[in-house]
């Protein structure tokens, strides 16, 4: 039998991977909890946040235990979120052992990502085909097909430059409005807003707004909070990127460049 | 048309799930999620249906069609709906309301933001009244043995 100290850190490690790959928070409570249960800890509590886990277990007997995680709000990665979904489901049913289950958080945490290209090729292709379901044309998806693989680079360059997430997106999303002015000057018959709302689509918060929501839902309301004001931060910062180029070519050209 | 919306509107969703890394198995399942949303929204929005509503009705949807998919494909909900809702989250909305405010027109940048508000609020009912359906219902439709209550 293992001992309570390697159950409840198995078990946290997990939440903490989970949790730094935009899990939501119910999903991660029910995780530890049923991982302690299936090793028969009986005594634990486990408190959840946005960005910290606590759990203790067995505070009354001798081999007490307790854990505090602080997990930074991160990027979502939905891989590692399926690879540990499934990983807790043998832990559960015992198909796999304590020792197995930490080589294969290790293996999680190392789930290799798409490549950059492959990542550049479709936040184009993505903002291309939102570009067109919100009406732009055929060459406004071309454009757009463009800024969004540019865009891609910009953000991929920001974040190995340790910019800051607000500062990723409101330069991010000055790119993107910089671009379409551009476009817009070639004469183009091209749909200038249709361009930007395709484009920032990769930038749009729907990930946290939606992870928000299901924290709310599930009762979890300061998490819900924190994710929340993430999202309407994030908007804020989009549409501050948005409205700088614009201001700075307005007052280039006298305000003749805007439609 | 309404075929090609659904086609692009699945292309959509499926960069996206790259872009936030889905497992290669599941990346058409989260195309479709996206595409079934946006093919309810557009169908509604062409019949003269406000989209506040529109978009109420597909959120609720495509957040059926995902955990069906979790409870089939024995996934977390979250990898189907995370991108599935991207084409019906208000992106034109915080671009016109910055747009507006900045060639000064106060009233519709206004309009846009209330507008983009109460279309938030409705992703939100469309989730809440997608997730209050009996997790039991699901399990019907599940392969072999009924799991815990991971598929939640």
């Amino acid at each position: 039998m293992a001992t309570t100290k390697e159950v409840l850190s198995l078990a946290v490690e997990i939440a903490d991977v989970m949790l730094r790959n935009g899990g939501e928070i119910y999903r991660i409570e029910d995780t530890v909890i049923h991982i302690l249960k299936a090793y028969e800890v009986e005594n634990f509590d486990v408190y959840v946040l946005s960005n910290g886990i606590f759990a203790s277990a067995n505070e009354d007997k001798e081999d007490a235990c307790s854990m505090i995680r602080h997990v930074p709000l991160g990027s979502v990665n939905l891989s590692k979120i399926a690879y540990l979904n499934q990983l807790t489901r043998d832990l559960c049913t015992h198909k796999c052992t304590i020792v197995e289950a930490w080589e294969h958080v290790k293996e999680a945490k190392n789930l290799p990502n798409y490549s950059n290209k492959i990542q550049n090729f479709f936040c184009g292709l993505g903002s291309a085909c939102y570009t067109f379901i919100f009406g732009g044309g055929i060459i406004d998806f071309g454009f757009s097909f463009l800024i969004g693989l540019f865009e891609q680079m910009v953000l991929n360059y920001l974040s190995n430059h340790k910019f800051s997430r607000f500062l990723r997106n409101v330069f991010a999303s000055a790119f993107v409005s910089m671009c379409s002015i551009l476009v817009l000057q070639t004469g183009l018959p091209v749909l200038q807003d249709k361009i930007i709302i395709g484009a920032i689509m990769p930038l749009v918060p729907g990930i946290t707004f939606t992870t928000s929501i299901r924290d709310f839902h599930n009762g979890d309301y300061l998490s819900g909070t924190i994710h929340l004001i993430d999202a309407l931060l994030t908007a804020l910062c989009i549409a501050v990127g948005i409205i700088i180029p614009m201001a700075v070519f307005n007052s280039i050209g006298g305000g003749a460049l805007l439609p | 048309m309404i075929i090609l919306e659904f086609i692009v509107a699945m292309f959509a969703t499926i960069s996206f799930a790259i872009l936030f890394n889905a497992p290669r198995k599941e990346v058409v399942y989260c195309g479709l999620t996206g595409a079934l949303g946006w093919g309810v929204y557009y169908a509604m929005t062409q019949q003269g249906i406000h989209l506040v509503l529109a978009s109420l009705v597909a959120t609720f949807c495509l957040t059926i069609l995902a955990r069906i998919f979790a409870v089939v494909r024995k996934s977390p909900v979250t990898i189907y709906l995370l991108p599935g809702i991207f084409p019906l989250v208000p992106g034109a909305g915080i671009y016109y309301t910055a747009y507006y405010l900045f060639i000064g027109n106060t009233q519709m940048s206004g309009f846009k933001g209330l507008e983009t508000l109460e279309i938030a609020g409705a992703i939100v009912f469309g989730i809440i009244f997608g997730f209050g359906i009996p997790q039991g219902w699901f399990h019907k439709l599940s392969p072999k043995q009924i799991d815990l209550s991971e598929e939640n």
